[in-house]
């Protein structure tokens, strides 16, 4: 089971130790661990599951944060990560987001969640539902009142009643004033388009999310308009699609040690609904040394890590977004060998590209004062144009 | 302007920065130590206490070393406030086995607080208490779980078990099987979220203990899916390997399948299905690769591969008695239909766990439905995407076919980490066939042209890994592999040389592996690689080509021509290329030498001695080495003039046949199995990092586990066996009693109780004083319906409450006094060594009761020294072991902690050393002993015939206690002064009475038992007896509610110790008594209470009256 837990920043610094069981582990495994990430670059410190000298590493990152786990013993390894992954969503769900200040900030309630979430190196309370109820989320109320009379405990002093229901996501006996349901069908578009244009795969990942204020445990009943549009009803929608809304047309002509580049995106079919938020990103090839591009629409940013993304926002009517420059190549090099693959960004609410159409949602009892609402939205999963 | 505004918005965005960290807990993480922390902890406002705890809280997440402030925040338990509490209790679990003694000091409050009626506040307790590794409190802990594991809360009695491997984790044999109970009770355990972390406790405590789940095997399959997904993980783990213990594989399953498909015949010797899988060929597997993996999840890999090294051996037939089938087995059934549920789980480690039960247990045709929920995980985090495709690419390996349609999940995105793209790319190579490969190999090309290098050169590489699988497709991956290398070999000499020659070298290797499966088809191939020799700059590549002249030198009909230009190049470029590239010249020059024809061989051979002559002045030595070695070798052929074909010269033709046999061997054809072949089980962390993680158990031997009836019947009493044998360790350690057991018989009334007192009865005696004592009877109730033991009590029915019945009911006793037992009172001995070990020395010893004249710390003990033999012995002696001194410090001080001003007396007082003894004789000796730990022995040294032998003195528990006389009064004010925590209480049944009443029919039953109970009380410790109640109402069979009370000093700290030993049933049949400690010392407490436990159930010996 594991031993420890660290929380590492992005620079590297142990922001936060949390021992799990009676054999310590050093804090010295982060230094090897960074080192070794450090030496072996991106590609080590991607690596999920590292046997290091004394000890099996379990890593994760998000948002910069490092999540470290340690154990010296078998384990399933998924439960590790699943277990840090749901540690980083408590956290960011209870920080309102994660980054180095935040969690320092709050070291107090991390400490105070860790240590409900794992007993002895097994999970123990998981439920953000009951955390919630075990250690108050901070929020301007209490942060106020700690402010004015210096101590306000965030900890709770009785055990929440969903801790031995078998469904701990809802109180035992939930009351609302207000019976309210609401039914989110998010949809995630992943779609590869290859370098002769053609569209390899594309695919709709579907979620139903639900967010229910309903009185007592009524029994619910989705139905939808068209259920045949599912290939696979047990998981989360899955479907193929033939085409996808948005077209990136990239050109890319290389002549004595100078590329041009020229990008195109645009509407193939229009969905009915507008398409928002579109970006393009990608990494330019190592062996460019310099670019310099522009676009008619939207605006054009290079990170220094030679990551170029564009933020096009909405497709405007009278024009077709276009970016183009050049790239210089390094000394040497005649031709561009190695191609960029672009990555799509867009969202479109209202509306589920799948066709899925959700058709009623039934109460076995009707509570009084019920409010349905119901919700699509489409967005860019893995949406991988290659050049 | 723009400046100042610019400074402005700076400043701005720094103040809401400000403003959005006012209320957290950032400056007491930024600054911990800007104010004194110490007297914050000793403050009497919890908000300062908080503050103080917070900033050591801050410097432990900083990785300061606190634990110097440990005894102040020690001291903060005790806080009413729930945050204070939790904040103490993270940082006590943080240092406690750094400070072991200060850590002592909360034991008490964990009590306290384990009685509690709120559950959150006792589970608090309950972790904290079993997080502190301490030998000591184990018997404690133990106890806390083992009521805790009753308790009502589901919460708490799933922190039961959770503690439950952190007192496993100390390692203490004695405790062991009592641990073990404890997880039965809670795999048994009607709320789910208990059984969950049970299975976790089960997994890391006794895996193989497949009794406590045969009992449950049923419930808890039926309970899985409402369990905790962190609970299914290890349960679907624990089932599973209960199975295969119970009943062994399932024959219709894959991993038996090669033994049962012979006859069936569905599947294809080769493992690789030539057309599309469309699931109906999901039978089409590598049957080697099966058989290979079944091997060795039932035995681990590295046995299993250690033993057979030759992997041909795989297939020998596992015992058909050790399988089962799934028609006719309900177990495996239920196993199967419990886990596919679970595939559809949120968490991806429930899902692969429940995959890895159907990919070994369900037959070979249900198999396929773990493909898609494996499939769905792919979308999941990057951290265990990588995981799964590892667990995926084991099961690709094996049936290939499993995942052959699914060829697009497997395409790779942009935002893959590059170990999921190598991954991948396996995958693809592994799964690809005829219909798929063509897509595949589309998508391959774009891989080419990846920015990352590395990726580029492993896609190059399983190209050539799908040609060797698919024989139609070579012909295009060739050509796409020579048009690769024509154009890197432009690109290779760039800045980024290192990537691209791995792009480069690998399309030189793939063509080779495609090659070697049929070179003369591919003559032309070879020669196309020959030419543009010339262009290509990397070394190792070239190094593969010259490599490759060597061995396909003798090929078709064009290459031996081409080979004297060729080698006349290489000779040319000799000097030029790197040592790797020199290695290989030396070798293919002299391959193509001993192969030549007639007509060159003249020319050749010019050009070979040029080429020695080249590398025996190398700057490489290993050049130089192998130069020499080679023209050692060759020395044959570069002497004759002629290719010797036909020279029969015997000397020649060893040296011939050296050479022919050096350079003229054939490739070896390249074996699948020699791959990766280490499979460990599915979801394990051993098959992601390759090697057996300590803790990896491999499935257990199939069949293993046999049950019988008669086995159930043993199984329960084996439990009782080891707690009694539990106890009767303990009580082995301590020591019986002595005869002189002195105490005042107090008779309350002065009465003259004849010693022998023979003819009392109860009803007409007349020195039994009758007295209403029903107050103290309800004080009584009162205080155990307070105490903690309300709550623990499982059956409402047991002890406490008809007890409190029957008090009701009778609510007037009658005090006997008992005359002086003393003279009855026999001494118990104990070896210390036994004539065998001793050359006929015997050594026994008694505990007296005499109180020390040295210290109030030590003991007397009667050593009785016997000469069994014939010879005299002479200079016999005891005395202190030096190495005693570095005993266990931790434990030391806990005794001597109280008593630092005893310290420098030394911890035995020798006796007086015999001079000789003859043989027959006996000679008594007084020591007296300061015990270091009151479990613990103490080691002597006993002298004698000039010999040394080393011998355990063990304490006996009853004598570290000194009687302590009090009147019944003063003992219920004390006893009312030690509620709840400093109240434990243990049951246990009483027999000596049965052989005395039916022995003296005249004589009182009560009488007896009374006088049996005392006795068998008094033998074993050195207590003074308070009061014997009776129940006047009851009839003169029934002995409830008769109570004894003993009073007592621990005597290493002075602190008062009660003993009440209440009896329940007929006089003339077996007694239950509860025994009942009331002591401030809880852990010297709980320990007597099981040694008294533990004598008043042993029959004893000497209760013959």
């Amino acid at each position: 089971m594991l031993q420890c837990i660290f929380l590492l920043s992005d620079s590297g610094e142990v922001m936060l130790e949390k021992q799990l069981t009676g054999h310590r582990v050093d804090r010295s495994i982060c230094a090897y661990f960074w080192d070794q990430s450090i030496s072996q670059g991106d590609s080590f410190k991607l690596l999920p599951v590292i046997a290091s000298p004394t000890h099996y590493l379990f890593q994760i990152v998000r948002d910069g944060i490092t999540f470290l786990a340690c154990s010296q013993v078998e384990m399933p390894p998924l439960m590790a990560i699943e277990f840090l992954c749901r540690v980083a969503d408590v956290l960011s769900d209870y920080l309102g987001g994660l980054n180095e200040d935040l969690v320092k900030d709050n070291f107090i309630i991390v400490y105070e969640l860790l240590d409900e979430m794992i007993d002895n190196g097994f999970p123990l309370t998981t439920e953000p539902s009951i955390l919630r109820e075990m250690i108050a989320p901070p929020n301007l109320v209490s942060k106020m009142l700690s402010v004015v009379t210096g101590n306000a405990s965030n900890v709770s002093d009785t055990l929440p009643s969903g801790t031995g229901s078998c469904v701990p996501w809802r109180p035992t006996d939930p009351k609302y004033s207000s019976n309210e349901v609401y039914v989110d069908l998010v949809e995630e578009m992943d779609a590869i388009v290859n370098r002769d244009g053609e569209l390899v795969k594309c695919e709709i990942y579907g979620e139903v999310q639900m967010s229910s204020q309903l009185t007592g445990f009524p029994d619910l009943t989705l139905s939808f308009a068209n259920p045949s549009v599912l290939e696979d009803v047990r998981f989360h929608a899955v479907k193929k699609l033939k085409n996808t809304p948005l077209y990136v047309k990239p050109q890319i002509t290389s002549d004595s040690g100078t590329c041009r580049i020229s990008v195109l995106v645009g509407i193939r079919t229009d969905p009915g609904k507008t398409i928002e938020s579109i970006t393009l990103s990608f990494q330019l090839p190592h062996c460019v040394s310099s670019a310099d591009l522009s676009s008619n629409h939207g605006t054009v940013t290079i990170l220094s890590n030679k990551t170029c993304s564009w933020t096009i926002g909405r497709i405007p009517k009278d024009k077709t977004p276009c970016l183009s420059g050049t790239l210089a190549l390094g000394t040497g090099l005649e031709r561009l060998h190695v191609f960029p693959t672009f990555k799509l960004g867009f969202k479109i609410m209202g509306i589920a590209l799948s066709g899925l159409r959700i058709e009623k949602l039934d109460l076995q009892t009707l509570p009084p004062r019920l409010y349905k609402g119901f919700r699509a939205q489409t967005r860019a999963g893995e949406f991988d144009v290659r050049l | 302007m723009f400046n100042q505004f610019g400074s402005t918005a700076e400043t701005l965005s720094k103040a809401s920065a400000v403003v959005l960290r006012i209320g957290t807990d950032a400056h007491l993480y930024d600054d911990p130590e800007d104010v004194n922390i110490a007297p914050l902890l000793d403050s009497k406002f919890e908000s300062e206490k908080c503050e103080a705890l917070k900033r050591l809280l801050a410097l432990i997440a900083q990785g300061f070393d606190v634990s110097n402030f440990f005894p102040q925040v020690v001291k903060n338990v005790a806080s009413q406030s729930s945050e204070v509490k939790k904040l103490v209790y993270l940082y006590l679990l943080h240092y406690a086995e750094k400070r072991p003694n200060e850590a002592l000091l909360s034991i008490n409050y964990f009590q306290k607080d384990l009685g509690d009626p709120n559950p959150l506040v006792r589970a608090w307790a309950l972790r904290t208490m079993a997080g502190i590794r301490l030998h000591v409190i184990a018997p404690l802990a133990l106890a806390a779980v083992g009521k805790c594991a009753r308790d009502p809360a589901v919460y708490v009695r799933k922190c039961a078990a959770n503690a439950l491997p952190k007192l496993h984790d100390l390692r203490l044999e004695e405790h062991a099987p009592a641990v073990e109970e404890l997880v039965g009770i809670l795999l048994n355990d009607h709320s789910p979220g208990v059984v969950g972390a049970a299975a976790a406790a089960f997994t890391s405590i006794c895996p193989n203990n497949f009794k406590l789940i045969r009992k449950n095997y049923k419930k808890l399959c039926q309970i899985l899916p409402d369990v905790e997904e962190w609970g299914q993980i290890l349960l679907i783990g624990t089932l599973l390997r209960y199975v295969v213990a119970r009943h062994g594989l399932v024959r219709e399953s894959l991993m038996l399948s090669i033994h049962g498909l012979d006859d069936k015949g569905f599947y294809e010797k080769d493992g690789l299905s030539l057309d599309k899988g469309d699931g109906d060929k999901s039978d089409s597997f590598d049957a080697d690769l099966v058989s290979l993996v079944s091997k060795c999840y039932i035995e681990g890999p590295d046995e299993y591969l250690s033993r057979s090294s030759c992997p041909e051996t795989v297939s020998s037939a596992f015992n058909s008695k050790e399988t089962t089938s799934i028609a006719s087995n309900e177990d495996v059934k239920i196993l199967l239909q419990c886990t596919s549920p679970l595939l559809w789980s949120n968490n991806s480690a429930v899902v692969l766990a429940a995959a890895g039960v159907q990919w070994i247990m369900a037959p070979l045709e249900d198999v396929k439905k773990i493909v898609k929920p494996l499939l769905f995980l792919l979308r999941s985090s990057t951290a265990s995407k990588y995981v799964v495709l590892c667990n995926i690419l084991v099961f690709a390996k094996a049936v290939p076919s499993l995942f052959a349609p699914h060829f697009e999940d497997f395409f790779i995105c942009s935002s893959d980490a590059y170990q999921v793209k190598a991954h991948k790319l396996e995958m693809l190579s592994l799964i690809a066939t005829t219909a798929s490969i063509s897509s595949i190999l589309r998508e391959f090309e774009d891989y080419i042209k990846d920015p990352d290098r590395r990726f580029a050169a492993d896609t190059v590489a399983a190209i050539g890994l799908c040609a060797k699988r698919l024989p139609t497709v070579p012909a295009t991956c060739l050509d796409g592999l020579l048009a690769l290398v024509r154009q890197e070999s432009f690109a290779g000499d760039l800045e980024s040389v290192d990537e691209e020659a791995g792009v480069l070298v690998q399309a030189v290797m793939s063509i080779q592996t495609i090659i070697e499966r049929d070179p003369l088809s591919h003559e032309k191939v070879i020669i196309q690689l020959f030419r543009s020799l010339d262009s290509i700059k990397v070394a190792a590549a070239r190094a593969t080509i010259i490599w490759m002249i060597g061995v396909y030198c003798s090929l078709g009909h064009i290459i031996p021509r081409m080979l004297t230009t060729i080698t006349k190049y290489l000779a040319w470029s000799f000097k030029s290329e790197a040592s790797e590239t020199k290695l290989q010249i030396l070798n293919t020059t002299a391959k193509v030498l001993a192969n030549a024809e007639v007509d060159d061989f003249q020319m050749l051979k010019r050009i070979v001695v040029y080429v020695f002559e080249l590398g025996e002045c190398d700057l490489s030595y290993d050049v130089r080495d192998r130069t020499r070695f080679l023209k050692k070798l060759l020395s044959c052929k570069l002497a004759c003039h002629e290719p010797a074909k036909d020279s029969v010269a015997s000397q020649e033709s060893i040296a011939e046949h050296v050479v022919e046999h050096v350079f003229g061997r054939k490739l070896k054809p390249f074996s699948p199995l020699a791959l990766q072949n280490r499979f460990y089980l599915p979801g394990s962390l051993s098959q992601i990092v390759l090697h057996a993680a300590p803790g990896y158990e491999p499935l257990p031997k199939p069949c293993s586990f046999v049950f019988e009836e008669h086995d159930q019947l043993s199984d329960s009493d084996k439990h009782r066996e080891a707690t009694d044998l539990n106890g009767s360790q303990e009580s082995s350690e301590t020591v019986d009693e002595d005869g002189s057991s002195e105490y005042d018989s107090e008779s309350s009334n002065g009465s003259d109780f004849s010693s022998d007192g023979d003819e009392k009865t109860i009803s007409n005696d007349p020195l039994i004083q009758i007295s209403e004592v029903a107050v103290s009877a309800d004080q009584e109730e009162l205080r155990s319906k307070r105490a903690l033991d309300l709550w623990l009590d499982e059956q409402p029915s047991t002890s406490n409450q008809t007890s409190s019945a029957l008090d009701r009911n009778q609510s007037s006793y009658a005090k006997i006094s008992i005359g002086d037992l003393g003279s009855r009172v026999k001494p118990k001995s104990y070896t210390l060594l036994d004539p065998g070990s001793g050359n006929g020395l015997k050594v026994d010893y008694t505990f007296l009761s005499e109180v020390s004249t040295v210290s109030p710390l030590h003991v007397c003990v009667e050593v009785l020294f016997e000469n069994s033999s014939t010879e005299p012995i002479r200079e016999v002696h005891l005395e202190d072991e030096e190495v005693m001194k570095v005993s266990d410090s931790a434990e030391q001080t806990l005794v001597g902690k109280a008593n630092a001003s005893y310290n420098n007396v030394p911890t035995i007082i020798p006796m007086e050393e015999i001079s000789c003894l003859e043989p027959r004789q006996s000679a008594k000796r007084l020591i007296q002993v300061r015990f270091h730990h009151h479990l613990l022995p103490m080691r002597l040294t006993l002298h004698y015939n000039g010999k040394k032998v080393p011998v355990k003195l063990r304490p006996d528990l009853g004598y570290l206690v000194k009687p302590f006389s009090m009147s019944v009064e003063e003992f219920l004010a004390t006893e009312s002064r030690l509620p709840g925590m400093f109240e434990y209480s243990r049951r246990c049944t009483f027999t000596d009475h049965v052989k005395d009443s039916r022995m003296e029919n005249g004589k009182d039953k009560f009488l007896s038992i009374c006088e049996s109970i005392t006795l068998k009380v008094l033998s074993n410790s050195n207590l003074h007896l308070v009061s014997v109640d009776l129940p006047v109402a009851n009839t003169l069979e029934d002995a409830t509610g008769l109570r004894l009370r003993f009073s007592s000093k621990i005597l290493s700290s002075e602190i008062p110790l009660l003993i009440t030993i209440t009896v329940e049933g007929k006089c003339t049949e077996v007694l239950n008594s509860t025994v009942k400690i009331n002591c401030e010392e809880t852990v010297f407490g709980l320990n007597l209470l099981n040694r008294i436990a533990n004598f008043m159930v042993e029959p004893s010996s000497s209760a013959t009256l």
